[in-house]
């Protein structure tokens, strides 16, 4: 009867994994064809059903005839992407501390108001921050810069991680603080030496969907740049012409998601460790 | 009074429209052991809150001689707290919680070494330096933040409720040595906080009672026992609370409100026919007796047995020595040692008659 | 109404080359028929073993589980009758408290009338009556903790109650009306209850039977007054009471056993030949201070007085490394001084490889 039970869960999570891996599988061997082996129809095994080419990744490291060089928007994605969500990080991080732990008053404005505040960034859709974001970055000469996109980036991650962040904050037993300022730390210290280092899970969660988020975006990508500065996103979208060359799109892809890939390994293996337990009941 | 000893004057802390502590005034010796008792929401944690510099209050002074404790941010004084929760830096193991405080003092490594040394010995953590916090047991993490309050050489040591989230048995034995770790240091105050009177019994030292944000009374730890304010300070000053009965003395008897009728004792001859409060503990009532009650449960306590009586509009609380438990509904006799009964004011609750003082050595104080 | 039994009952979480590492010892034990009991152990005792398998969610290594006679050790949770009350209480908070009771009978398809009956006899003996229209999650804990046993309780198939730790969270002030309730409904409904606990008093004030447990064992089965009276194991006489039993080193001599050179008394037990050391066991409460030295007393040195107001904790350094407590009312000579013990030589109790053999 048990034996049963572990049975289907098993087959449940085999039929599960293979819908997540088939898009995946997918895309790999499509990468490794030319034009005529993705029309020919459905084939999955390398030498039996079709011949690979490197074709495609050639085509994306520049040294193929006729394509885009990918390595350029990638490293743009990654400076932005980077640079953006750990300025966020530590921003939000200390913007979330003190809505965490100090009150505020102007008026009838409060912490609770504060934070909605951050957090309302994200409530309006992309398109209504898309036109004041072009006119400022116009005004300053920022269009089409990586530095112009890091600002952009900043407003649109940094609202993500105040709110992981005063979520975490507001869980970790206040009495902590105390005993820190108690044993002899100004409330500086206090974030520094104590609050900070038993944050980690807190920091990879929002850093995660910083990167994740920074890493994805297309829609400003595309709207604050032209030609000089391209991003991931914008690349890939860029090499669909006429003819939707399936076989750069796939490799593309995944050297696109692949540092997310990697992003969520490290970060699974560190979850694992990571637990504020024992500071507090 | 030294010159150094601690006073609040006034002290008023409201937070979020709700009143935690109301006028308060009171002295605290410098160096010794003060137990602060009453229940919960009683305002005992502010009170500490206030002496640590985590709570400042809306008016009123708190001064050590002349120096002025509320200009001092908590950082900057000489102060430790322990915590009814186990609050430990979980990032760091047993060795550098406990030299954490003395590191942010910038004491030398020798010193520090050696300090560890003494306080570890003292508390029974040497086989545990390496281990994080998560990696012990609730006792030995209480003990750990004990050690980091003990080792940096405060003038006040807080502890609020630090033994209420551990196991009896546990509490029994960490609560003895309290009492001697506290006597370790002369030129300390330890300012103990519980809601438990055996507590304050087993730390000697000077007692306060709080209720509801206000002190009710203040004095010797035996003094207070024996000589409560007035109904509050009974309740809370007693585990079982005293049994408190309003009644009438009347034509040379007492008639409690649930149909008693007691005797005058010698010690309330005096008292004008009227209303009163009369208070009697449970363990001055007796099993076996005229007086007959219901009993709605039979509590057992350490080693004995408290019997919680139905009485018409009220109850009687009886504790009896050793393990003896009935089944509800069970009819109880008692006696009620009428030589025991305090007296109180019907209205404002304060004492108005005490019993003669016993002591258990038969020959006044211990 | 069920009859609980335990045969050859133990569980291993994990095996060592083959050698089964007992987190339950194999046992055997009987709970009658509307009876409550405690399990009563620290954390790790292998209270919540014994009770994940008496409640089916867990399948134990060894032996059976037997209720009512019918071998239910294979059967899950659901088939087995049981109603279980956690540590924290577990209310639908979007209901009423009527919807709370009548959810289990709603899930059976009872029919509307039978529903109504039951909830109201549940509410009045739970005394949840007048709450029966307001939503669960206005009230206090305590009453919380009521509606998960009420909804064992609505149950008319349900045989057996178990409680794990079921006052854990609440308030101390809330906790008297609690477990007066608790006694209350076991005294006038014919429901089996078993309560979890690490807690001394609780077992003592909740249940009638109290299983002592410790390592994976059950060290003693018996009435809070047994424990107290005639632990069989000294570790019960260091569980229970407060302060815990003394125990000293004792010498057999000829018939009577010897405590530094004293006569305290012999054990009743044929078992003794070739024995020269046994332990013995008295409680504080069981010593009395007797004015002067006599025939019977224990001469002791007096290192610590604790006022306790109504009585005081006497502490007698009788020899380098022994040394009692003494539980006394009055007449508690002051620290320094020589005082004399008397041992009530009836409540003395004697314990040979830490079992009571008398």
């Amino acid at each position: 009867m048990r034996n049963l039970l572990r049975l289907i869960k098993f087959a449940a999570i085999l039929i599960w994994s293979a819908f997540v891996v088939a898009p995946f599988l997918w895309a790999l061997t499509t990468s490794f064809k030319t034009a005529n082996g993705v029309t020919s129809g459905a084939t999955y095994i390398p030498f039996v059903d079709y011949q690979p080419s490197l074709g495609a990744w050639k085509g994306l490291f520049g040294s193929g005839g006729g394509s885009i060089d990918i390595m350029g928007p990638f490293v743009n994605s990654a400076v932005v992407t980077l640079s953006a969500s750990l300025i966020s990080l530590i921003l939000g991080t200390l913007a979330a501390y003190g809505l965490s732990r100090f009150t505020y008053k102007a008026g009838p404005v409060g912490n609770a108001d504060l934070t909605f505040f951050f957090i309302s960034q994200r409530i309006m859709p992309p398109v209504v921050l898309a036109i004041p974001f072009f006119l400022m970055l116009g005004l300053f000469g920022l269009l089409d810069t990586i530095f112009g996109l890091v600002i952009v980036y900043i407003a649109l991650l940094m609202p993500i991680a105040v709110w992981v962040m005063v979520d975490f904050f507001n869980q970790v037993p206040r009495e902590l603080d105390e005993t820190a300022m108690i044993d002899g730390c100004n409330p500086v210290e206090t974030f520094w030496r104590v609050i900070l280092p038993n944050s980690k899970p807190g920091l990879v969660v929002a850093g995660i969907f910083c990167v994740v988020f920074g890493w994805n975006d297309f829609f400003f990508a595309f709207t604050l740049t032209f030609t000089k500065t391209q991003l991931l996103p914008v690349a890939i979208v860029s090499l669909n012409s006429s003819v939707t060359p399936w076989w750069s799109l796939s490799a593309s892809a995944l050297i696109s998601v692949a540092p997310l890939i990697l992003v969520a390994f490290l970060v699974e293996r560190y979850l694992d460790k990571g637990n504020i337990a024992g500071g507090g009941k | 009074m030294s010159k150094k000893h601690y006073a609040m004057r006034n002290l008023n802390v409201a937070l979020g429209g709700e009143i935690h502590l109301q006028n308060i005034n009171i002295d605290l010796p410098q160096s010794g052991v003060v137990t602060i008792i009453g229940r919960t929401l009683a305002g005992k944690t502010t009170l500490l809150k206030v002496m640590a510099g985590l709570q400042g209050p809306q008016s009123g002074a708190f001064t050590q001689g002349e120096t002025d404790l509320l200009k001092i941010p908590a950082w900057k004084r000489k102060v430790g707290m322990v915590y009814q929760q186990f609050v430990n830096y979980p990032h760091l193991d047993v060795r550098q919680n406990i030299s954490f405080p003395l590191k942010r003092a910038k004491f030398s490594e020798a010193d520090i070494a050696r300090k560890l040394t003494y306080v570890t010995g003292l508390l029974g953590l040497e086989d545990y330096l390496d281990r994080r916090p998560a990696e012990l047991s609730g006792g030995q993490q209480q003990r750990v933040a004990l050690a980091r309050s003990l080792v940096k050489e405060t003038d006040l040591l807080l502890l609020d409720e630090p033994l209420v989230n551990l196991d009896y048995k546990l509490r029994e034995q960490l609560r003895e040595e309290f009492r001697r770790i506290f006597s370790q240091s002369a030129d300390r105050l330890v300012v103990y906080a519980t809601t438990d009177p055996a507590e304050a019994m087993i730390l000697h030292g000077q007692v306060i009672i709080m209720h509801e944000g206000r002190v009710v009374q203040s004095g010797d730890y035996r003094d207070v026992y024996h000589f409560p304010a007035n109904v509050i300070a009974a309740e809370v000053y007693n585990d079982p609370p005293m049994n408190l009965l309003s009644g009438e003395i009347e034509a040379g008897q007492i008639h409690l409100a649930d149909g008693l009728k007691l005797e005058i004792p010698a010690h309330l001859k005096k008292l004008e026919a009227g209303t009163y409060v009369f208070g009697i503990r449970a363990m001055d009532i007796e099993v076996g007796g005229k007086s007959k009650a219901t009993l709605a449960l039979a509590e057992v306590n350490g080693s004995s047995t408290i019997y919680h009586l139905n009485l018409t509009g009220s109850s009687l609380v009886i504790e009896r020595e050793g393990v003896h438990p009935l089944a509800v509904g069970t009819p109880v006799a008692f006696s009620l040692d009428t030589s025991r009964l305090y007296v109180f004011h019907a209205l404002s609750g304060d004492a108005l008659v005490f019993p003669a003082r016993k002591s258990v050595s038969g020959q006044g104080d211990i | 109404m069920a009859k609980i039994e335990l045969r050859g009952l133990g569980h291993a979480y994990t095996f060592v080359g083959g050698e089964a590492q007992f987190a339950l010892h194999p046992l055997d034990l009987t709970w009658e028929d509307g009876g409550t009991y405690a399990l009563l152990g620290p954390s790790g005792c292998g209270k919540s073993t014994m009770l994940n398998i008496v409640s089916g969610l867990l399948e134990p290594s060894l032996g059976q589980v037997l209720i009512n006679g019918r071998d239910v050790t294979a059967l899950g949770p659901i088939k087995r009758n049981i109603a279980q009350v956690f540590q924290f209480p577990v209310v639908y908070p979007a209901k009423t408290v009527y919807g709370n009771l009548a959810f289990p009978l709603v899930c059976r398809q009872k029919s509307k009338g039978e529903i109504d009956r039951r909830v109201n006899e549940v509410a009045e003996l739970l005394n949840l009556d007048k709450f029966l229209q307001k939503p669960a999650r206005s009230l206090t804990p305590d009453l919380k903790q009521l509606i998960s046993l009420g909804r064992g309780l609505v149950r008319d198939d349900v045989a057996v109650i178990l409680m794990d730790e079921p006052l854990t969270v609440i308030d101390p002030q809330l906790k008297f009306s609690l477990r007066r309730k608790l006694r209350d409904i076991s005294a006038r409904h014919g429901h089996t209850l078993v309560y979890v606990t690490h807690d001394q008093n609780e077992a003592m004030t909740l249940a009638e039977q109290v299983v002592v447990m410790d390592s994976g064992r059950v060290v003693q089965m018996g009435t809070p007054q047994e424990l107290f009276e005639n632990p069989v194991h000294p570790h019960v006489g260091y569980f229970i009471g407060t302060p815990s039993m003394n125990f000293l080193p004792g010498r057999l001599h000829g018939n009577d056993v010897e405590v530094l050179g004293h006569k305290v008394g012999l054990p009743t037990t044929s078992e003794l030949s070739g024995v020269s050391e046994i332990l013995v066991g008295i409680r504080p409460e069981f010593i009395s201070l007797a004015p002067r030295a006599g025939k019977k007393t224990i001469p002791g040195l007096v290192v610590d007085v604790q006022d306790m107001g109504g009585f005081a904790i006497l502490s007698a350094k009788l020899s380098e490394d022994c040394e009692l407590k003494v539980r006394a009312r009055d007449h508690v000579p002051p620290v320094g001084e020589q005082c004399h013990l008397d041992l009530q030589s009836d409540r003395v109790r004697f314990y040979l490889d830490n079992r009571l053999v008398n």
